[in-house]
Formats: structure tokens, sequence, C-alpha cells
């Protein structure tokens, strides 16, 4: 008994030894990492960059907090972009799985269940905070969305009604309204001022904290969907063939 | 009036809103997805248009995004270059859009699985237009981190393009792209993160006025290389290529083959002779022409060993994909605007070819239900169409005249003879031989009639499938006669282009 323990035991440490190959690679990266860690150590700190572009130019943006000035206003564009990279992820995941939600979550405890009644307000109520709280200090859609996102996690463990109470349209509408939106504002602004996002300064706050606002529901969606890991249901069931509609794309 | 309006520089971000929002609607709607692909490729393609002749009235084109000057907001502009790949992305997805729709209907009308048909279909569209929005962004772009949010898009969506079919060969594969992409991804924005901290700046034009003394920028300069030749998949880092690009459904492989390895590509080129012109050595152009050259070979050898008609045209892929590297050591010698009518006639050439291609098999595996190549005889009696923009396609990757692909090899040619550097023609005319005995063991097999074959035994496919196909090919075959235009547009307005090449390359 002992014995095989004992070649069980030096089999999984020869599995644990790096051969001479492994080595080599290791000590190569080692060599890489400590000369790019050498190279930002050299490199001297003294121009300001462009935090001093971003000071003199801040009252321009309608907002107060710079970074919120710099994210959604003076490169807004990035932000837009972004949005559609999230909102890409979840195509992509809708696009290969179905979601194992709903089923049943067995025997959920009831001290999760009232922990998360009691959480879950309360989280709506500080994401709205926070992307209200963007225009002046920290804070912002992408935080704001990140909290909504927990919330929506949350229920989505505990069995509780959230992504799958929400009809499939309906869901698809508040994944895209934040990254539409926001292209609606920045075309808006296209035929306002001639610029795309650029916003006319006196009405620069709101349009921001709209597009905030729409962008935290939409981010919030999508994390929450991306941890539901696939489409909620099957959008055109076939008609002529209920059975084959259970087989989409991802068959092992 | 209307001339006021065609001065306005912001038309240039037609081609990444439209696509932009037509994504948004495919992926909301039920309904009327096709049409709003087919508008927003139409649309898109009469925008390139209208800055083509923007360009050719009043020279390159600068857009503010936001109306905030270059240090602080993000810039769009156009230039030569950028208008000729807006111009080749806009031309091939209108093709592409029209054959996926083709694809996709072909493809639902068989009972067995049509709804998993229809699901592909569905996810397709949005993928797609938010992909060509990526595109059009990447070449537009001009500012470092707004790079690599079009790179991110890009390879968000061709990963998840790659895993449409479904198959777990191409799951796989498609994972490996995604990991790969996600690599390369991040050493380039790790490059960014190294030139902002030395620089200050993230305007490439800014960039370029930076002394580029300072160790940093040259630590930038290689991680963003290594980040782009990853995406590119030059023949060290090309694993990943042939297995995510035979595997994915046809529409697919065509966007991935013909377009998405050219925006990264263009995007080195562009960093490599525009931005840090300063900072290339001799050493380094030649390690990049070299690379090419084995790419070129490999890729051959391997096209030629293959037994599947896409997984050749993979192979083949990587071979062509090595040409436009050794127009990098010419580049330096060559000095003028010179090596970029080589790249992009030659990444033209085979956007046009490669994408007919790719076509070609796939309304072949539609038709036969496989794409084993010893099996593809008789194809020649049932898809004329189909196996004759296949010859065409074969004509200009293999550089024969009149095709585009002729010109950029005889550019080639003809630079590294002028600049004697012949080791490089050599490498381009046995890659050309290579690339005929691969085109012709398919061609042969198509001409091929077995005893007994009656034509009449299955339905033509729809002219969908067949005639993006040959139309395409034409495009790369009459590329090379009508030669001067692009050359035009690339030297129009240009004088910086020059400027840089003739100041930046001692």
């Amino acid at each position: 008994m002992k014995t095989e323990e004992k070649i069980l035991r030096q089999a999984q440490n020869r599995n644990k030894r790096l051969d001479a190959f492994q080595r080599l690679l290791l000590f190569l990266i080692i060599c890489l990492i400590t000369a790019l860690g050498t190279i930002i150590w050299i490199i001297p700190d003294d121009t300001p960059g462009l935090a001093d572009a971003v000071v003199s130019m801040q009252e321009h943006s309608g907002v107060e907090s710079s970074v919120t000035a710099v994210l959604l206003n003076f490169r807004g564009y990035d932000t837009l972009l972004e949005v559609m990279v999230l909102l890409l992820a979840v195509i992509g995941a809708w696009s290969l799985a179905k979601a194992p939600f709903p089923r049943q979550v067995t025997n959920t405890s009831p001290v999760q269940m009232g922990v998360v009644r009691l959480l879950v307000p309360l989280m709506f109520l500080v994401a709205a905070y926070l992307v209200w709280q963007g225009s002046h200090l920290a804070g912002g859609a992408f935080q704001g969305g990140a909290i909504l996102g927990a919330a929506g996690v949350l229920l989505l463990v505990t069995d509780l009604p959230c992504l799958r109470a929400i009809p499939a349209q309906l869901l698809r509408i508040g994944l895209v309204l934040g990254p539409l939106l926001f292209v609606g504002v920045a075309l808006f602004c296209l035929f306002f001022t001639g610029n795309l996002l650029g916003y006319p300064e006196e009405t620069a706050g709101w349009l921001i904290l709209l597009i905030e606002i729409a962008c935290a529901i939409s981010i919030g969606l999508t994390l929450s969907s991306l941890f539901a890991g696939g489409h909620p249901e099957y959008e055109r069931p076939q008609s002529n063939n209920p059975t084959e509609s259970s087989g989409n794309g991802e068959k092992p | 009036m209307t001339s006021l309006q065609l001065t306005s520089p912001s038309w240039m971000i037609i081609p990444v809103i439209l696509p932009l929002i037509a994504g948004l609607l495919s992926f909301l709607l039920n309904r009327g997805i096709f049409a709003i692909a087919l508008t927003a490729a139409l649309a898109n393609l009469l925008a390139v248009s209208i800055l083509t002749c923007q360009l050719l009235s009043y020279g390159p084109m600068r857009c503010h995004m936001g109306g905030w000057q270059p240090p602080l907001g993000i810039t769009l502009r156009t230039d030569g270059p950028a208008l000729l790949m807006l111009l080749m992305t806009a031309v091939t997805g209108l093709a592409i859009t029209l054959y996926a729709r083709g694809y996709f209907s072909y493809r639902i009308l068989d009972p067995k699985r049509a709804s998993q048909h229809q699901h592909q279909q569905r996810y397709f569209w949005p993928l797609w237009l938010l992909l060509l929005a990526g595109l059009n962004g990447l070449f537009l772009s001009s500012d470092i981190f707004n790079l690599y949010v079009t790179l991110e898009l890009i390879a968000i969506a061709a990963a998840s393009l790659a895993a449409l079919s479904g198959k777990p060969a191409s799951q796989l594969a498609s994972f490996r792209y995604l990991l790969v992409n996600l690599l390369g991804s991040i050493t380039f924005l790790l490059g960014v993160v190294f030139l902002y901290k030395s620089c200050r700046v993230l305007d490439l034009d800014l960039l370029h006025n930076v002394p580029m003394n300072k160790p940093g920028i040259s630590a930038a300069l290689a991680l963003m290389s290594v980040g782009l030749l990853l995406k590119t998949a030059l023949v060290p880092l090309h694993f990943w290529l042939p297995p995510a690009h035979a595997n994915a459904l046809a529409p697919v492989s065509i966007i991935l083959s013909a377009l998405v390895v050219k925006g990264s590509f263009y995007l080195l080129f562009r960093l490599w002779f525009e931005v840090f012109a300063q900072l290339i050595t001799t050493p380094a152009l030649n390690v990049m022409g070299t690379l090419g050259a084995v790419a070129i070979l490999w890729g051959a050898i391997q096209a030629m060993r293959q037994h599947r008609l896409k997984l050749m045209i993979a192979y083949s892929t990587v071979s062509q994909l090595g040409y436009l590297f050794i127009a990098f050591p010419l580049a330096r010698i060559d000095g003028s605007t010179q090596v970029w009518s080589i790249v992009i006639f030659m990444a033209m050439a085979h956007a046009c070819a490669k994408s007919a291609m790719f076509m070609v098999a796939g309304t072949v595996f539609l038709h036969l239900g496989h794409d084993r190549i010893n099996d593809l005889t008789g194809i020649r009696a049932n898809l004329p169409i189909t196996v004759l923009a296949y010859g065409i396609a074969g004509v200009s990757l293999m550089g024969l005249p009149p095709s585009g692909g002729f010109i950029a090899k005889w550019l080639l040619l003809s630079s590294a003879l002028a600049s004697s550097q012949w080791w490089w023609a050599l490498v381009v005319i046995i890659g050309s031989l290579l690339a005929m005995t691969y085109v012709f063991r398919v061609m042969s097999r198509f001409f091929v009639i077995p005893e007994g074959y009656s034509s009449a035994k299955s339905t033509p496919p729809s002219p969908l499938l067949e005639w993006p196909a040959l139309v395409l090919a034409m495009i790369s075959l009459f590329l090379g006669l009508a030669a001067s235009w692009p050359l035009y547009i690339l030297s129009t307005g240009n004088p910086a282009l020059a400027q840089v090449f003739s100041g930046g390359l001692p």
C-alpha cells in the first residue's frame, strides 16, 4: 500500500518537474520580464502627459470628474467602441451555447435567500448612486454597471427571478439600449454641432448622464448574461421540427 | 452646398458608424436582417467611394472626434493606403454579404438541421457587421489606443464567427484563435503603455515627431510588432490559422482569410514605415523578409500536401501572407511609394482571389457534402461558373498576367533586382511555381469526369453562391489591367508619405 503511494507521488513529482526546454523557456521569460521592467523603470517621468490638457479643457466637458470627461467626452469614441466590444462578447456567447438557466436550483438555503433579498435592492441603489456620482467624483457607467451585474449574478445563483423573468426580446432591447443610445447621441451631436460626439457645451452634462444611465443598464445586463453563459431561449423555434430546436450549435 | 458637404471630413465616420448601427439592429430585430446587412454593405461602399472622391479632390483629410484636437482627442484620417484598404474591404464585404445570404438560404432549405442553420445565420449577421465596423475603424484610426480598441473589436468578433459552425474541431480551433488573438492584443496594449509612458502622446502624427532615442519606444515597437505578427500569422506564429480558417463556415473563412489578417498587417506596416521609420534597422527588416520567405515556401509546401480543399486554401493564405513581408527589406532601399504599392496590390489581389477561392470551396462543399480534393471529380459539369471562378482566382494567386497578383509580384521582382537583393526574387519565383502546383492539382480534379457520371442529378445552386465568386475573381484578374488607378489613389495628396520615405529612411 505504502509503496504504491510512493510510486504515485514520485510520478506526480516527475510531472511537476520541468524538463530542459521548459526551464529554458522559463529563463527566457524571466529575462524578458526583467528587461521590460528595467525599461519601464528607467523611462524618465518628467513629461506631464495629457493630464494638463485634460485639466485645461475640463470646464468645456460638461462634467466635473476628469475621468468621466476623458471617458465620455474627450475620448468618447473609444468608449463607444468598448461598449460594442462588451455587447459582442454577449453575442458571441449566445451564438455558442444555451444558458443552463432556467434550471431548478436545488435547495437554496434560506439564509442565502434572505441575504440576497436584502442585498439586491441595496445594490441597485448603490449602482444608481455611482452612475449619478460619475459626473463629479469617481464613478460612472462601468462601475454602476458592474454592481448591477453582480446583483444579476446573485439573483441568478439564488433562483430568484432575474434574467429569465425578462422576455427574450426585452432582454435584447436592454442589452442594445446602451450602445444604441450612445450611437444615437453621437449622431445627434453630429447633426447639431458638426462633430461626432461633439456635445453642445450647455447640454453636455445631461447627454453624458443619459449615456451613462443607458450604458450602466446594458453593462449590468451584459455581465449577468455572460455569467448565465448562453442565450436564454430559442428565439425562433422551428415549427415544423420541434425536436430539433433543442440541438443548437454546441453539441460536443 | 454639395461641395460644402463633400469637403466635410465627417464622411469619414460613416464606414464605422453605419455597420455599427446595422449590427445592433440586426441583433435586435427578428426579420429583415439581410435587408439591413445589404443596405449597410452598399452604403459602406458608397461612403468609401465618396471618401475616394474627397481624397482625389482635396487630398488627405482629418476628422477630430468630438472636435477635440490631437493630443487630447482621437483623430481619424484618410490617405491613399487607408482608402485602398477601405475599398478592398467594402467590395469584398459586399460580395461576402451576398454570398452569405445564398449560403445560409441553401443550408436552411436542408430540412435535417434547419434550426441549427437558422441559429447560425441569426448570429452571423450582427457579428459580421460589427467586425466590418472594427476593420473600417482600424483602417481610419490615427490614434494608437483607439487602434487597440478596434483590434479588440475585430478579435472578439472574428473568434466568435470562427466558432459558429459548432463542430468540435472548429470550437477547439476558434478557442485557440481567441487565445492567440487576446495574447496579441495584450502584447499590443503593453506596447501602447510603454509608448505612452515614454512619449505622453497617443496620436500617430505626434508620435512620429517625438525624438526616437528613448529605450521605451524600441521596447514598445517590439511588443506591438510581436502582437501584430501573432495576429497576422507570420510563419512561426501561424499555427492557429489553418485549423481556424478551414473549420469555419464558408462565409466566415472568407472574412477571416481575406480581411481580418490584412487589418493587423496594415497596422504593422504603418507603424514600421510611417510612425517609427527612424527606429527600423536593416537586420530587423531582413528578419521580417526571411520569415516571409520561409512562410511562402512552408505554406506552399503544406498546401500541396493537404487532402481537403479548405485546408489547402488556408495554407495558401499562410504562403501568400509571406509575400507581404518580403516587401519589408525592399522598402528601405526603394524609399518611395513603390513599397506601399507592392503591399497594397498584394493585399487587394489576395483579398479578392482568396475570397473567390473560399466561396468556391464553400459552394463545392454544399454541393458534394465534402471537400476531399481527390473526390472532386465532375464538378465542372454541375458548377461551371464556380469552376471558372476557381481558375481565375488561381491565376491571380499564381501571379500570371494580367492579374493583380502579377503586378504585385512584378513590382516585388523589379525592386528586388534593382536593389541587388536577388535572393528575394528567387523566393518569389519558387513560391509562384509552388502555388501553380497546388492550384492545378485541384483544377485537374475538377475536369475529370468519371464514367457514368450524369450532370443532371443535382439542382444548380442559387446564383448568389456562384456569381460573387466569379465577380471577385474577375476583379482580381483585371486589377492588373487597371493598375494605374490604385496607384493614382495611392500617390494622390501623399507628399507626406513620400517625405516620410525619403526623410525617415536614410
